[in-house]
């Protein structure tokens, strides 16, 4: 195997890149719970975990009021995903954090909101 | 007498001089201007209003032109120049329908006008090699000097540039042509560095995956080169890291702050001790130096163990 053929399978492999990031969230509406992302799927992510968390936290404490007393205006399951969708780690714990947990669910009988809840 | 003499010579004199200069030469041309104006007053007022009517509106254009584009495109670096290019053409637009006006004709004024612009770039082109241009556009960010910012216009003078707490700077271009220019547009990626000291117990090579898991991972961080850590030197206090990766130009100030900050954090979390300045001081139980010198050393003077000294005295 050539060197440039096991930095190709290192770079598939080993520590996968996202290509962005967005702050996913539940929000109670009159049709029921949906979910977001904010920016949306087809504005362009941000290139930066830090800058998603720092986001996502101010997120969280602009809606923490609301969420406490159930006001419909709150965000709920706040957290960072990748480009896939999924959960992304927080940099400074390395676990799963959710910001505002709720247990929804999703009518498939799996609920969501059960991360590491901070 | 003296002055009666001096009066009569003047009052003599007085007539003959008025007589010979302004009678038989400026008459006739204050009677040709008058002629003409009679003519063509009309006209050249027309051409005058014509002008500096012209000239105001196209300088209003210009500015809205300006504000416009910049408020459209506020990143575009081309603004300057289209602007500059439309005033001129406006301005030429001017003179011609002024010099119309006057009685000029329009096609030998078009004339008139290519002919100079053809001998101005003819001249542009032909000097060029010879005029020193400026290593930077409107739009780049460049250090010059003490001086980071970025270029908002280049004039024959001086630069005005902006820097990134506000200031705006008006550089004279001799000081700049005299100086080291850093050009940031020149190249899209730029090198990051990211050097930590681990102390000497710690794990070195999980320090040293760490710290490239963590470039790996930033989506920023270019595959190619990819991200590398090197340790640079086995200091007095500590094991210098260095970790270095390549990120677009405009990402890195930026991606910078937050591998640092995710560089502490992580290390942190995985319990890699960074180094700090210390020094370790070996005290001998027997009183004596080790080095054979004979001399007592400080806590050995009293003969005692020193820990049991602390011992006694916490108690």
């Amino acid at each position: 195997m050539k060197i440039a053929d096991g930095l190709k399978l290192i770079e598939n492999g080993w520590i996968r890149k996202p290509k962005g990031f967005r702050v996913r969230f539940h929000r109670q509406t009159d049709a029921g719970v949906e979910a977001g992302l904010s920016p949306p799927p087809e504005a362009s992510p941000l290139n930066s975990d830090v800058t998603a968390w720092r986001y996502a936290w101010k997120l969280w404490q602009a809606t923490r009021p609301a969420a406490e007393t159930g006001d419909p205006s709150a965000l709920y399951n706040i957290t960072v995903v990748d480009d896939l969708d999924h959960p992304f780690r927080f940099y400074g714990t390395g676990e799963f954090e959710t910001y505002n947990p709720k247990r929804i669910d999703d009518g498939g009988g799996k609920a969501t909101g059960e991360e590491n809840e901070t | 007498m003296d002055n009666e003499i001096h009066q009569s010579q003047k009052i003599e004199i007085a007539p003959t001089q008025v007589g010979t200069t302004a009678a038989p030469t400026d008459l006739p041309r204050l009677r040709k201007l008058g002629d003409t104006m009679t003519l063509h007053g009309t006209h050249m007022a027309l051409a005058l209003a014509l002008l500096i009517i012209g000239l105001l509106v196209a300088k209003w254009i210009d500015k809205g032109l300006r504000k416009g584009l910049k408020r459209l495109m506020p990143k575009a670096s081309f603004i300057t120049a289209l602007c500059n290019a439309v005033y001129i053409i406006l301005v030429a637009i001017v003179v011609i329908a002024a010099a119309a006006e006057f009685g000029a004709k329009p096609i030998n004024m078009l004339r008139l006008v290519t002919i100079i612009a053809l001998v101005v770039i003819g001249l542009i082109i032909f000097f060029r090699p010879f005029i020193p241009s400026m290593p930077f556009k409107a739009g780049n960010t460049v250090k010059a000097g003490n001086l980071l910012g970025k270029v908002e216009a280049i004039t024959f003078l001086n630069t005005r540039m902006k820097t990134f707490d506000g200031k705006t700077f008006f550089v004279p271009n001799r000081q700049i042509l005299n100086d080291i220019v850093i050009n940031y547009h020149y190249t899209e990626t730029r090198r990051l560095k990211i050097d930590v000291g681990i102390r000497y117990d710690q794990d070195l090579l999980k320090a040293k995956r760490v710290l490239e898991a963590l470039m790996t991972e930033d989506p920023r961080v270019k595959t190619k080169p990819g991200p590398m850590v090197y340790v640079l030197n086995l200091a007095s206090s500590s094991v210098d890291l260095g970790g270095r990766c390549w990120v677009d130009n405009k990402d890195y100030w930026v991606a910078r702050c937050d591998l640092l900050e995710k560089t502490k954090l992580r290390f942190d979390s995985e319990a890699i001790q960074f180094a700090f300045p210390q020094l370790d001081l070996h005290i001998n139980d027997d009183g004596a130096r080790a080095d054979g010198s004979g001399y007592p050393a400080t806590a050995g003077m009293t003969g005692r163990n020193p820990h049991e000294a602390a011992d006694e005295e916490n108690i």
